[in-house]
């Protein structure tokens, strides 16, 4: 028991009552894992990954963090929600959402000093993700007037500043360049390895090899399809296909169309 | 830019207007630059701007506004600010409120005292009176004062440490906090508008018929309502996520340097200078 973060058994969440967002999810996420979670557009990422942030509670089904069930009472209890703010990070999909303070150091230290974390040890934190992110020069502009590229890093930042056990990011390197990507997928694996959760989604097949051991690919019916090791789930095209995880390619040699799905586990493919 | 591609003119000035709008206030453009104000301490830049306000409206001389108006403009020229910007954009202002209160004023039915000039104006017979004339100057330049002393404070000053300077004033956080959302949702919501705007052009095309205008305007209108009560909710679930219990906790760093001192002392003389001796 000690070793499960997240299990949730047979949820359903719907927004409004009326638009559903989470069809019967079983899932168990265990710690010191990387899952990454895919699916198309409008497949049901976004909400459960906030759902595992007790942002939103199912509307049937239980959900229990760390061993204890969660919902709209349990985080009413003022010690239990901000101990589990402390263990879990979220990166939102959108970061303008995210970025709500004047000034990119503010926003990125909102999080410990609601938490009233150690005001040293958070400077120190705070220069190490700035070095490595490479965010020295935006300091102190406004968030809201850097690029979409800038406005993530920094929301990545604003979350790994409290250093969470459990770090789940909604589509982390959407409108990054590669070598942003690339820091971004070192940092979580450097995290991981030092024993953190971490829940990614992503559209993006190229990364999920790296950031994740589990995969879960959502159907369009707000299912979970599968969940299995990753290394398993990525040989499988017809299943990727049947998602849209999959686009065919084509290309042109010596005057000829060649079309052929695009393969992403073994990188190299023959003519 | 966007206004570049418009063809009317309406389309053109609102287009005009909301760049003019983001680059005037939304940038930081003369808080960055390395000047006179910009060196200075925002609270105290609050507190100093304060001290000359209230010398130039409260004193009865024109002589001490005059003077209070000298010393801002020097103020905005050591900020590195364009003086011609400066006045163009202070100026403005002034028509505005001169017409109802300071041109009113000038005549004899509302200031009575000495004639210096005659109007006859559709049979009304007005007298400017030596009283009148004075009092209408010294209106106007306690407004272009006050404006001026008021527009450099918040060219000179970052939003983000106004915001924070307000906050160290025991303004409640709360409001302090609201005050700096909807400034960023204004922001965004200029930008949606732009970007709206640029996306409609791009998807009809040069030729926009008015009434299909119309239309896609007011479901854009309606759809960016939409969207920012949609973020109002997500932001609430980020704050919370990050662990914000309903009261922020919020960072101060503010340090004053001597230099800030100094300021405050010269700005005391130059109001003592104003009141005492002028
Ligand atoms: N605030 C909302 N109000 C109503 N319906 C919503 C809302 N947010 C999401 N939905 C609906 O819930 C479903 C799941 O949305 P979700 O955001 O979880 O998808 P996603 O897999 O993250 O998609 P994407 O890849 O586009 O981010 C969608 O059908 C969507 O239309
Ligand atoms: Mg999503």
């Amino acid at each position: 028991m000690s070793d499960t973060i997240f299990q949730l058994k047979d949820v359903n969440y719907s927004y409004l009552g009326k638009f559903p967002a989470l069809s019967h999810i079983d899932l168990t996420i265990e710690k010191a894992r990387m899952v990454a979670v895919i699916g198309a557009n409008g497949s049901g990422k976004s909400t459960l990954l906030q759902m595992l942030d007790g942002l939103i509670f199912p509307d049937s089904g239980t959900v229990t963090a760390f061993g204890t069930d969660i919902n709209e009472r349990t985080f009413a209890d003022l010690s239990f929600s901000r101990n589990f703010r402390r263990k879990v990070g979220f990166v939102f999909q959108n970061p303008d959402v995210q970025l709500f303070c004047p000034t990119v150091k503010e926003d990125i230290l909102f999080g410990p000093l609601q938490l009233k974390e150690d005001r040293a040890q958070t400077e120190k934190r705070l220069d190490r993700l700035v070095a490595i992110l490479g965010l020295g020069a935006l300091l102190d502009r406004s968030p809201h007037q850097l690029s979409v590229g800038e406005k993530r890093k920094v929301a990545i930042a604003s979350t790994l500043i409290i250093d969470p056990e459990v770090i789940i990011l909604d589509e982390p390197t959407a409108g990054l360049d590669p070598m942003t990507t690339r820091h971004i997928i070192d940092i979580l694996k450097k995290e991981n390895s030092l024993g953190k959760t971490v829940i990614t989604s992503t559209h993006d097949l190229h990364i999920v090899e790296e950031i994740s051991d589990m995969v879960c690919v959502f159907g369009n019916d707000k299912k979970i399809v599968r969940c299995g090791p990753s290394s398993e789930i990525l040989k499988d095209t017809p299943l990727l296909q049947a998602h849209n995880l999959v686009h065919i390619h084509a290309h042109r040699h010596d005057g000829s169309t060649h079309v052929h799905p695009h393969d992403h586990p073994s990188h190299e493919h023959s003519h | 830019m966007a206004f570049t591609i418009g063809n009317n003119f309406i389309e053109r000035s609102i287009t005009g207007a909301i760049a003019f709008l983001k680059e005037s206030v939304f940038t930081d453009e003369y808080a960055s630059r390395d000047g006179l104000m910009q060196s200075i301490d925002p609270r105290m830049k609050l507190v100093t701007s304060g001290m000359l306000l209230l010398t130039a409206l409260l004193t009865k001389n024109i002589a001490v506004v005059l003077y209070i108006y000298s010393v801002s403009l020097i103020f905005t020229y050591l900020s590195k600010i364009n003086i011609g910007f400066f006045l163009k954009r202070t100026w403005v202002f002034i028509p505005l409120f001169s017409l109802f209160i300071a041109v009113p004023a000038l005549f004899n039915i509302f200031t009575p005292g000495e004639a210096i000039a005659n109007f006859n104006i559709f049979g009304l017979h007005l007298i400017v009176t030596r009283p009148g004339l004075s009092g209408a100057l010294l209106f106007v330049m306690r407004v272009i004062t006050s404006v001026s002393i008021v527009v450099l404070l918040s060219i000179t000053t970052r939003h983000s440490e106004t915001l924070k300077a307000l906050r160290l004033f025991k303004v409640p956080q709360i409001f302090v906090m609201i005050f700096g959302m909807c400034y960023r949702y204004i922001y965004l919501l200029i930008e949606a508008v732009e970007n709206t705007y640029l996306a409609i052009r791009s998807r009809v095309g040069r030729q926009v018929h008015y009434k299909k205008g119309q239309q896609v305007v007011a479901w854009s209108m309606a759809s960016l309502w939409q969207r920012s009560y949609r973020m109002n909710e997500e932001v609430y679930s980020a704050m919370l996520s990050r662990g914000y219990a309903g009261e922020p906790v919020v960072f101060n760093d503010f340090k004053t340097k001597p230099w800030d001192w100094m300021w405050l002392l010269l700005i005391i003389i130059i109001c003592v200078i104003g009141v005492r001796f002028i």
